[in-house]
């Protein structure tokens, strides 16, 4: 039988790979997917919790979860879209501009 | 018969991903976040969450993905070549991996998470209405502010995106 | 009139000589030399007076009490103080004299004078001292005179670096002597030399001890560093860059011999462990050496490790003697002379005079060649220069130990008794040194005063001044005079008479045959594989590999060099870098320190880069996890 415990440990799989990806790649595009994929694995979380003991909440909070998280990679994009019209780059070490 | 379902689709978003963490070609990363998206979706069916399934495909894979794409066609990314990683990566790695595995472990064992199957309370997401009775009643007031959000953000992406010429005006 | 006076005497008149010139003549070469020479009479006159007509006495003067610990200032004037005060002042003023002619022609000399008073003051306050922190308070101030004038030359960077690795070499073995000083008064509770021999005479079984074995050899750093023995013996060739009376002086005669001097001073409470270590010590001294002289080409090197080689003769000597008496049963506070004690003095006052004079001729002959040092590129001096060419044969028959008529064979010979009587492998090791002095020496007098003229200078060298000739004279007479005991005066007989009867002790007549043996060897190989006035070296020709290890010095440089930059080095950079932050960040600059390094660990976390931030998060995720557990 397939129980919270199971959900909760493919959420926390897919939490640690895109926490990976965050730490690994240097892209920030990339960088920014590999952070809707933690959220993704939250939102899972949520909704297993939610299933097995019961109540609205873990469902509700979902949803405000899915709009902020659009609302967010709008905002996120463009300012990456205004940053790379400003340096010509995504890379996120060339955009370090603090010196050491 | 619901639980090989479970398998195959948590297989399928654990390997999309990975997918999306190792693809070198952006684009090919976004294909995957969508197979990540979709299986998810998938997966809230498996939970009875059937509105929130179908707000995951509209949105997540619908609206927001979209966008990606477009971003990451508008700033025609190439992948550089991979440097080398340097000791502090591997250090957090390790570290942020070990945090995860000894969290789930601990959360798993945990006696208040084992539940037989059988006792499942009643699944509250399946029917759209009493989804809409609390999101107007309990949850009225983080419904508004959602509205107020998302009006700010537009305004915002549309103030970022406007060229500024030198001296900082905005056209 | 206390005696004492004489012997404060004997120190205010260099000390008065020094600052005279130092305040008022430093620009005045002329009364510079007037002052220095005049100080080294008087003080000549002074000694001769306090040997002759003062008997031994012993003089304290409280100097610091800080509760129940007490330092005295104090002069203990004994047989083996006297025999060493003459040597110092007959030898210092001769020098003083020869350096007239040397330094005649040098802008400088008042500040080489300068530097002989200081000298002078340090030696006598060294020998005369009565107490172990007295006598480390003089020894750092012979180094510092030595320092100082080994750099006496500021134009020349090799001076300067030569001074810096004496100083600095001396004060590793420093280091060990004062913390034998140190043990010494943990244990005893004085530092004055003549209570410590009353303890030791009371009670003979303090000598089975191990801690004493180690204040023993501690106390014998000092003379590893101040006499060059190894592996602290790679100053003193360095130390030729000075000018060559003060090579005479002080690295031939005097300051290197205050390493002897001072095992001859503590030599009641060395114990038979610490006496093998420094037998061997001393006797691989002398080979090593030995070995590596035969390879130089700079005159003042080869004489410079014939010092070496010879001072390790002498601890070797008093370290087989002192055996010799523990093995015999003679206690020690009897005889404070005992026979290493005697035989180490014996050679000490010989070496004395014969070194100092072969090195005021190699100075005699480098200013007739106009300052040239390699001996390839003299040759024919001896129609030249004949008073030099024959002080300096003198001297060097002395050095080799030519039999009967030189007072270097005597001393060797006692030296070499007490090896028989004490351990075979030394003696055949003191034997072979005995054929590589012999060695050397007869190639550096064929090839530099033989044969025919190898360079410009060298033809137009000719006999030097009278100021110049007449102390080689004199130095010449005490080199064959004194091997025997008649020609000493009443005074200074006590010790060398031990010295000499050692020499002519049960196994006399083997080891006078060894002796001569090794003597015509080394002069019949020297004789035959170089020719006079040679200009290339045939020992490099002939046999290039061994001659590259003698003349690199067994690479005992290069080692040197190798630790302090590899090894020393990081360890004073890892330690800097600790102050810096702890010393400077914190305790020093305090407040402000803290809230600066503060600010350094906050700034490293706003490096921009993104991941950094991800690397901090983790950090912050694990703190707030370990809090939540609750293990804080």
């Amino acid at each position: 039988m397939i129980g919270l415990e199971h959900y909760i440990i493919v959420s926390s799989l897919l939490f640690s790979i895109g926490f990976f990806g965050v730490l690994l790649r240097k892209n920030t595009l990339v960088i920014y997917m590999c952070l809707e994929l933690m959220l993704n694995a939250a939102n899972l979380a949520l909704v297993a919790f939610s299933r097995y003991h019961g109540g609205m909440g873990g469902n509700v909070f979902v949803f405000f979860t899915i709009t902020v998280a659009a609302a967010e990679v709008a905002v996120g994009l463009a300012i990456i879209v205004a940053l790379f019209r400003k340096r010509q780059t995504v890379e996120v070490e060339e955009l370090n501009a603090l010196k050491n | 018969m619901t639980d090989v379902f479970f398998y195959i689709f948590s297989t399928a978003a654990l390997a999309a991903g990975v997918g999306v963490v190792v693809s070198r070609n952006t684009v090919n990363g976004a294909m995957f976040l969508i197979g990540t998206f979709l299986s998810m979706a998938a997966m809230f069916v498996l939970l009875e969450a059937y509105f929130l399934a179908v707000i995951q495909v509209l949105v997540y894979a619908g609206a927001v993905m979209v966008l990606f794409l477009f971003i990451i066609m508008l700033l025609d990314v190439r992948e550089s070549a991979a440097k080398k990683t340097s000791v502090y990566t591997w250090v957090a790695s390790i570290v942020g991996l070990a945090i995860l595995i000894v969290g789930a472990v601990s959360i798993v064992s945990a006696e208040s998470i084992k539940t037989k199957a059988a006792a499942l309370p009643e699944p509250s997401g399946a029917s759209l209405k009493p989804f809409g009775y609390e999101l107007f009643t309990t949850y009225l007031l983080p419904m508004q502010v959602t509205g107020f959000l998302l009006l700010i953000a537009m305004i915002g992406v549309i103030a970022l995106s406007k060229k500024l010429d030198t001296d900082g005006a905005a056209k | 009139m206390g005696s004492e006076l004489y012997a404060y005497g004997l120190l205010a008149i260099p000390l008065f000589s020094a600052t005279a010139i130092a305040f008022f003549f430093r620009r005045s070469g002329g009364i510079a030399t007037g002052v220095s020479i005049g100080a080294a009479a008087l003080i000549l006159a002074t000694a001769l007076h306090l040997i002759f007509k003062v008997d031994n006495f012993e003089y304290n003067a409280s100097w610091i009490e800080i509760g129940s610990f007490s330092v005295d200032f104090g002069f203990l004037i004994d047989d083996l103080a006297k025999l060493m005060l003459f040597v110092v002042a007959f030898v210092g003023f001769l020098v003083h004299v020869f350096s007239y002619g040397y330094m005649k022609d040098d802008p400088d000399r008042a500040r080489f004078f300068g530097g002989l008073s200081i000298f002078m003051f340090s030696m006598l306050g060294l020998v005369m001292a009565s107490g172990l922190v007295t006598l480390f308070i003089f020894w750092e101030l012979v180094g510092f005179s030595s320092y100082m004038l080994i750099g006496f030359y500021l134009d020349k960077p090799s001076a300067a670096a030569a001074s810096k690795k004496a100083f600095i070499v001396n004060r590793v073995g420093d280091f060990g002597f004062l913390i034998g000083i140190v043990m010494v008064f943990s244990y005893f509770g004085t530092f004055s030399l003549s209570s410590l021999a009353g303890e030791f005479h009371e009670d003979a079984s303090l000598l089975d001890s191990a801690s004493v074995t180690a204040i023993g050899l501690l106390l014998f750093c000092g003379t590893v560093g101040k006499s060059g023995q190894l592996p602290l013996h790679v100053w003193l060739p360095d130390a030729m860059e000075g000018p060559t009376p003060v090579s005479a002086l002080i690295h031939a005669a005097t300051m290197v011999a205050a390493g002897v001097f001072l095992l001859c001073r503590t030599g009641f409470l060395m114990t038979a462990d610490a006496l093998q270590v420094i037998t061997w010590v001393g006797v691989a001294t002398a080979l090593v050496a030995g070995f590596t002289a035969i390879a130089q080409r700079d005159i003042k090197k080869i004489l410079a490790y014939s010092t070496v080689s010879q001072l390790g003769y002498m601890v070797a000597a008093f370290g087989l003697g002192s055996l010799v008496a523990l093995g015999g049963g003679e206690s020690h506070g009897h005889a404070i002379v005992t026979g290493g004690v005697a035989a180490a003095m014996f050679h000490l006052t010989t070496h004395a005079f014969f070194k100092a004079l072969l090195f005021l001729g190699s100075g005699s002959v480098i200013h007739a060649c106009h300052h040239e040092q390699d001996i390839f590129r003299m040759g024919g001096l001896r129609n030249r220069m004949p008073i030099t060419f024959w002080t300096f044969t003198i001297a060097l028959a002395a050095l080799i130990g030519t039999p009967f008529i030189t007072a270097g064979f005597y001393s060797k010979d006692a030296i070499l008794a007490l090896a028989y009587q004490q351990s075979s492998p030394a003696f055949f090791c003191l034997v072979l040194g005995a054929v590589l002095t012999a060695f050397y020496m007869i190639r550096l007098w064929k090839i530099a005063f033989l044969g025919s003229p190898k360079s410009e200078s060298a033809e137009h060298a000719k006999e030097n001044s009278l100021v110049m000739t007449i102390p080689l004279c004199l130095l010449a007479i005490g080199s064959v005079l004194g091997g025997f005991v008649w020609a000493y005066p009443r005074a200074l007989k006590p010790i060398i008479e031990v010295g000499e009867s050692v020499a002519h002790g049960e196994h006399h007549t083997v080891v006078a045959i060894f002796s001569v043996v090794a003597w015509t060897v080394g002069l019949v190989g020297a004789w035959l594989i170089y020719r006079g006035g040679a200009e290339k070296d045939s020992l490099e020709s002939s046999a290039k590999p061994v001659y590259r290890v003698l003349n690199e010095k067994f690479y005992f440089d290069q080692v040197y060099d190798w630790y302090v930059a590899k090894v020393q080095q990081p360890v004073a950079m890892t330690l800097h870098f600790l102050e810096q932050i702890a010393l400077s960040g914190l305790i020093i600059r305090g407040m402000a320190g803290v809230a600066g390094l503060i600010g350094i660990g906050l700034r490293s976390l706003h490096v921009g880069s993104l991941h950094n931030y991800v690397y901090w998060f983790i950090g912050g995720l694990v703190l707030f996890w370990v809090l939540a557990i609750g293990i804080f």
